[in-house]
């Protein structure tokens, strides 16, 4: 059970100590010293037993398949939410657009129709018509009815789109 | 009796047509979240988080803040009920406390051929078990409250750290693993201004980082992405089993009969359910195996076990549902969250503007009284709509995993985007969702980090308030007999797995070997 694998105590490693910050006074850093401290014992202690453990009672990852499966999904969903906003940076004099920002309604429409396509198989009006519904239903629902403002698109700046 | 007075105004408060109607939405809602596999309670709570902020502030006519806690409560009810059928019926739960129903409740509706009478056995005892903790509710939440209106620094302290012992002390995972979680969660909290300084920290320079790390959107990715996550890799792995889904009244019947001669059973599990849930950091969750344990126990036919066994289906769901309610006496009373789920709601009284604790009482009643009064009518509506709903709630189940999983994405990010109308939410949803699918694959805990997060600033000030007031002295906790007996307490707790692995390992000495492999 005490698989916490090697990884785990890497990235703790690198963890605490940036999150240490001089012990000094007892003033604002004494208390996430303190924390980064216990946490930093406590990982150390479990990675000392994962490593104690023999490995191979039990795996992370039950075969290559699911590692997919859970990309299958993971990668999208970042995708996604990298499109909401766009892709770009500012520097004090101009700012760069990679990917505009496609705004709260094209992403997901994009998003649905993407997974109906790919995961659904489903036919092309089918996806074409879930692509549309969603976004519209959390229109309706969120921009009227609880007056919650969404991120638009560049096509909203634009003028063209009403979202 | 004074209670009775206040309930009748609780009961005013919450049969108001917008707080009833509202409430129905909700445990709909709930029930829908309790069914989806790949969506908890929690998670289902802290997305709709900020929409209660609309409700709270008058969006809808007549609402305000106790419509808000109605909404999230009743959503915690729905799914406390709903996550029971499809552990039943396809033999997956819905709801990490629904895990224990797999061991009886599948075996009776699948090898026994009663869907009907498990679900309503399941039902049944929820409702008893709902109904026992909030009577206890009612009557214990205005004395604790009292009491804990004469706290100081020192005490309020002394229960915080006797809030993290229970997590470490009674956690279902590895103490250490729990610790360094709790550790973390407490990390996490202090990034931004000093609360007492008023000093920058942790913010490496950012000033998005300033404001701290907000809690909604951190949860909302541990527990809503996480579990999309989780639940993708059990896709294709998992086999549906599929069980007519039908509850006629002579299952309910036949499950009041069955209950008649259990009642001693459901009673004592609900009682302890409640004191359980009532400890900070458990929630239904470890009550349900608790209650499936002492039923075991005190059973006289233990050999039915695990064969669909109604006791072994009705001693959980008491337990569990109990449990549930009773953690929210912590979180209301004291402003310490009993479980995950009550963590979020306590959030949301943050949001709304209002402070958790012993003061709610005394300035917001309505408040107080609308939301008991609102637990008696949600378990009641659920208990009604569970009997007539099952086969539509089945139905749920056949949603097609290509528009599910994206949807509840899609919610997800709406949910933690909408209440700052920040990107940078967003994304920290997304990556804690990652973090929250490693963790879970690690065993690490996640109720110690959303605890230790929702906490940490008041763990915080009320340590260095009392350290001020001491003058630097740690002997000052030990001034007052109160929280010397909660941070002794904290302590034996704290040592309970260290004396435990002792124990075993003296035991086992002989047979490393098998310890070794557990």
């Amino acid at each position: 059970m005490l698989i916490a694998a090697v990884a785990m105590f890497d990235s703790r490693a690198a963890f605490s100590p940036s999150a240490g910050t001089s012990p000094g006074d007892v003033g604002a850093r004494w208390y996430p010293f303190l924390a980064a401290a216990i946490m930093g014992i406590a990982s150390v202690i479990v990675a000392y037993r994962a490593l104690a453990t023999p490995p191979g009672s039990e795996a992370a990852f039950e075969g290559r398949q699911s590692v997919f499966a859970v990309l299958k999904i993971a990668i999208p969903m970042l995708v996604y939410a990298l499109l909401i906003g766009g892709i770009g940076w500012k520097t004090t004099d101009f700012t760069y657009v990679v990917v505009p920002p496609f705004g709260f309604y094209l992403a997901t429409a994009l998003y649905m129709g993407l997974f109906a396509w790919w995961l659904g198989r489903y036919k092309i009006w089918w996806v074409a018509a879930i692509a549309f519904a969603f976004p519209l239903v959390i229109f309706v629902a969120f921009e009227i009815g609880f007056r919650v403002t969404l991120p638009k698109s560049f096509l909203y700046d634009a003028g063209i789109l009403p979202f | 009796m004074e209670v009775f007075g206040d309930l009748a105004g609780g009961f005013a408060t919450a049969l108001h047509p917008i707080n009833m109607a509202m409430l129905f939405v909700a445990v709909v809602l709930g029930l829908v979240i309790g069914v989806l596999p790949g969506l908890g309670g929690t998670s289902g709570v802290a997305i709709l988080l900020p929409i209660t902020v609309f409700i709270a502030h008058g969006s809808l006519p007549g609402s305000d803040a106790t419509t808000a806690i109605i909404f999230l409560a009743g959503i915690y009810w729905g799914a406390l009920f709903g996550g029971v059928i499809t552990s039943i019926l396809f033999n997956i739960p819905g709801e990490p406390w629904a895990v224990v129903l797999l061991f009886d409740g599948f075996p009776l509706a699948k090898r026994l051929g009663k869907p009907g009478l498990a679900l309503a056995s399941s039902f049944v005892s929820s409702f008893l078990g709902a109904l026992v903790s909030t009577i206890l509710f009612t009557f214990f939440a205005l004395p604790i409250a009292l009491k804990a209106l004469e706290f100081g620094p020192a005490e309020l302290f002394a229960v915080f750290v006797l809030s993290f012992a229970t997590l470490i002390g009674l956690g279902a995972e590895a103490p250490m693993k729990s610790l360094a979680m709790l550790a973390l969660g407490l990390l996490l909290a202090a990034v931004g201004f000093d609360t007492i300084t008023g000093e920058q920290r942790l913010n490496f320079g950012q000033i998005s980082l300033l404001s701290g790390i907000s809690f909604v959107p951190v949860t909302i990715g541990l527990f809503g992405i996480g579990e999309i996550l989780a639940s993708a890799e059990e896709q294709g792995i998992g086999f549906v089993e599929n069980i007519p889904a039908r509850l006629g009244l002579q299952d309910v019947f036949a499950a009041l009969g069955e209950l008649r001669k259990r009642l001693r059973l459901v009673l004592s599990n609900a009682v302890i359910g409640f004191f359980f849930g009532v400890l900070p950091g458990h929630g239904a969750t470890a009550a349900s195996f608790l209650g499936y344990g002492l039923a075991r126990q005190y059973s006289k036919n233990k050999e039915n076990f695990g064969k669909g066994e109604i006791s072994g289906i009705m001693g959980p769901q008491a337990a569990a549902d109990s449990a549930g309610v009773a953690s929210l006496v912590p979180m209301i009373t004291l402003g310490i969250p009993g479980s995950p789920t009550s963590a979020v709601i306590m959030a949301g009284l943050f949001i709304w503007g209002l402070q958790p604790g012993p003061v709610l009482f005394i300035q917001h009643p309505d408040f107080v009284w609308g939301l008991i009064a609102s637990i008696y009518l949600g378990h009641l509506l659920t208990f009604i709509l569970c009997l007539l709903a099952v086969p539509l709630l089945a139905m749920i189940m056949r949603v097609p995993y290509a528009i599910i999983t994206p949807f509840i994405v899609v919610i997800s990010i709406i949910g933690s985007y909408s209440l700052n109308n920040s990107m940078l939410d967003v994304f920290i949803t997304v990556v804690f969702g990652v973090i929250g699918y490693w963790l879970r694959k690690m065993k690490y805990p996640l109720a110690p980090l959303v605890v230790a997060l929702v906490l940490g600033d008041s763990t915080e000030r009320e340590l260095r308030k009392a350290l001020i007031a001491g003058h630097g002295s740690p002997l000052y906790f030990f001034n007052s007999a109160l929280s010397t007996v909660l941070i002794v307490l904290a302590v034996v707790l704290v040592l309970i797995p260290l004396i435990r692995t002792i124990r075993a390992r003296r035991r086992g000495a002989g047979a490393p070997a098998a310890a070794a492999h557990p």
